[in-house]
């Protein structure tokens, strides 16, 4: 009887799942077939570069357009952050201790240079290349993280302390805010640069697009700062 | 209307600051908290004000190619709610909270700062990212005690509500990609050219995912457990805010992109009314069988949203008022009970009902506000429940629901069994000896003044109802809110 139950209930997952993938097969069809409007990315695709200044097109949308929503992406990945560490249970396991070779240390410390460059070109240049402040801090928060899965978590903690991680991610989030408020400050509304009068330069050269790479810059510090924050409490109870 | 956009900043403001101040001094951290709240009173009392006629505030000043907020009269009730709960919640929890206070009180910032959003948002995706915030911030509430009890109640509430915003987010992509914007106003207008099987869907995928948050039967069982773990100033204003923002994301949605022809063309109406009664039923019937005083409340909390779920989805003015109406009297009962038990505990580790037997004598006031609290919720006169539960009846006969009508007069037998049981073992005598750490007043006056607020309420229904008399206009007639909203 537990067998057949057992079969049947197999079998019952199965068939929800290939009933809802169907279903929405056919929903997703016909919306293939609709008409549909699509003045908004064409406006964000003509006009992005003269309004924003930015060339890269994501960017002027994260950053200009939508900024308001990056702001509260970048809050989710900081409570993100608290909710891992809570959630983590407070027993220890002991952890699986791994001893590398001789070339991956060393290795270690001639990549890491490279990383801090790579990751400041991204988000130095995220307006006029791709890139932008979330990769760029992604790839930044790999350098704590490689040092933690190489030398292990007390180094790592007594190079970059808890504490100074979340000093740099308030940082990053508070000087996100403040440069919004800039446009309040200049006459205009919250997070304006273009429309508040923000020189936005040549399109193209380093120094442009208003506010963008100062918001690049924020959400950069406060991504690599968040995620090595995250990280590091997963690692340390696992 | 910068301060609309202020009611969102302010708390994340805080929120960061309170970050960094926590690791240097605990003076610094303590009077910003209390300088930020009051600024933040303030800053909602001048936003509800000026809530009639609505208002609309561009961010980036964009226009329709950003991101807009809105205060109409629904957003200012909620904006009241958050005044009420807020301040009575960090001034009980200054001094409750032993563990992790810190943290509690930041991501109460946080969370608070999310609601405000989800309220004032005008935009769909907008709406997500601060839904997101809102409940990323809950999850961390719930495990805040660290014990394997709150650790797996949180894992619980995560899986179902990722779930949940799974579902919301396939729906908000589908829709942006049938209208090419974000933009309510806009995607109703586009909406009136999409076909109705497509519609549907994307309808049923809103009302599932908000479904699981707002927590209607069979989707609760998230709830009473995170109750039972997480400690109770936040089951305050989970009960109170986070529930309810769902439910007001989901009305919003239907009533303003949806529009209520298409609700009820499609039947959905009927669909909302019978998922309330059944919620409320089930609710009440398991409320009954709890031992333990938090899962009693979040059943009750539950069935309580039934009744909300029937106000809102009947489609009349008078349905939209008395729901809207029971979510602000909901907040305030149902802070009140909180509140009192968390001073039980807090007093005596008393949170089964076992436990409290004999405490009307030993907190007579308490008690009393207890009773008073418990009184309303059930519906009796004169307290603030039984208006908002007498204009839902009202709405329901006159919507030709007669069996909604019916059975919540049934419910509130239910409810009354169970919250009698509570009362009666409050005031029965007993022999047992017990040590009481007295509770200091910071923890009773913001029990005092959501109690007092049921009588209030109940007494003066005048003082809310004429903000949210104003609601259904900008409901029920969607055309309203979108010429406001597209006129900037």
């Amino acid at each position: 009887m537990s067998r057949v139950h057992k079969i049947f209930r197999k079998f019952y997952k199965i068939g929800l799942v290939l009933f809802l993938a169907i279903f929405l097969l056919f929903i997703f069809d016909e919306i293939q077939n609709l008409d549909i409007k699509r003045y908004l990315s064409e406006h964000y695709i003509s006009e992005g570069v003269q309004e924003t200044g930015a060339i890269n097109l994501v960017t002027s949308v994260l950053y200009d357009y939508r900024g308001f929503d990056t702001l509260g992406e970048a809050t989710v990945i900081l409570t993100a952050a608290a909710t891992l560490s809570f959630m983590t249970p407070i027993k220890k396991v002991k952890m699986l201790g791994t001893e590398f070779t001789i070339i991956i240390y060393q290795t270690i410390i001639i990549i890491i240079p490279f990383l801090v460059v790579l990751g400041m070109n991204l988000i130095f240049f995220g307006h006029i290349s791709p890139g932008g402040g979330f990769v760029g801090g992604v790839i930044l928060a790999m350098i704590p993280i490689l040092v933690t899965i190489n030398y292990g978590i007390t180094f790592s903690e007594n190079k970059l302390k808890p504490n100074h991680k979340s000093l740099l991610e308030g940082i990053g989030a508070i000087g996100f805010i403040l440069l919004g408020l800039l446009g309040i400050f200049a006459g205009s509304n919250f997070l304006a640069s273009g429309q508040a009068n923000f020189g936005l330069g040549n399109p193209g050269e380093l120094i442009s697009a208003g506010l963008i790479p100062y918001l690049n810059l924020m959400i950069g510090i406060k991504v690599g700062a968040g995620l090595a924050a995250i990280f590091n409490s997963l690692i340390k109870e696992g | 209307m910068e301060s609309a956009v202020w009611i969102i900043l302010l708390p994340l403001l805080t929120a960061f600051f309170l970050g960094i101040f926590k690791l240097y001094s605990d003076k610094l951290f303590y009077s910003l908290v209390i300088v930020s709240m009051v600024i933040y009173l303030y800053l909602l009392i001048l936003v509800i004000n000026d809530s009639y006629p609505p208002k609309v505030y561009s961010i980036g000043n964009w226009g329709l190619l950003g991101i807009n907020l809105m205060v109409d009269s629904f957003s200012a009730m909620f904006l009241l709610i958050i005044a009420i709960l807020f301040i009575t919640v960090i001034i009980f929890s200054l001094n409750y909270i032993k563990v992790n206070k810190h943290k509690f009180i930041i991501l109460t910032y946080v969370m608070i700062a999310g609601i405000a959003g989800m309220v004032l948002t005008a935009d769909l995706f907008n709406l997500y990212v601060f839904l997101e915030v809102s409940s990323m911030s809950s999850y961390a509430l719930t495990a805040i005690k660290k014990t394997d009890k709150s650790i797996e109640s949180s894992f619980k509430y995560l899986i179902m509500s990722t779930f949940g915003s799974f579902f919301i987010l396939l729906a908000t992509i589908l829709t942006y990609y049938l209208t090419g914007t974000l933009n309510m106003a806009e995607i109703s207008l586009e909406f009136k050219s999409v076909p109705f099987m497509i519609k549907s869907t994307i309808m049923f995928f809103f009302i599932f995912g908000y479904g699981i948050k707002i927590g209607l039967v069979p989707l609760h069982a998230w709830m009473p457990d995170s109750y039972e773990a997480s400690p109770i100033p936040y089951n305050v204003l989970s009960s109170g805010l986070v529930m309810k923002s769902a439910i007001y994301a989901l009305i919003r949605l239907l009533y303003v992109i949806f529009g209520v022809e298409f609700l009820t063309e499609s039947g959905i109406l009927n669909i909302g009314v019978f998922w309330g009664v059944l919620t409320f039923i089930i609710a009440h019937t398991l409320a009954y069988q709890q031992s333990n005083l938090n899962r009693l409340l979040g059943y009750s909390s539950i069935a309580q949203i039934g009744y909300i779920t029937i106000g809102l989805f009947l489609g009349n003015e008078k349905g939209l008022i008395g729901g809207s109406f029971h979510i602000l009297n909901h907040g305030i009962m149902k802070g009140t009970l909180f509140l009192v038990l968390g001073i039980f505990y807090y007093s005596l580790k008393a949170d089964e009902i076992e436990d409290i037997q004999g405490l009307g004598y030993k907190f007579p006031v308490l008690s009393f506000t207890f009773v008073v609290a418990a009184l309303a919720i059930v519906g009796l006169p004169p307290f603030n429940g039984f208006i908002s539960k007498w204009l839902i009846i009202e709405a329901a006969i006159e919507a030709g629901f007669f069996y909604a009508a019916f059975f919540i007069l049934v419910g509130t037998f239910l409810s009354l069994t169970y919250y009698l049981k509570v009362i009666i073992k409050l005031y029965t005598k007993t022999e047992k000896k017990t040590l009481i750490e007295k509770p200091d007043l910071s923890l009773k006056l913001p029990t005092f003044f959501l109690g007092s607020l049921c009588i209030l309420f109940g007494i003066v229904p005048s003082l809310p109802l004429s903000l949210i008399n104003n609601i259904p206009k900008f409901l029920l007639n969607n055309s309203e809110y979108i010429r406001i909203l597209l006129g900037g």
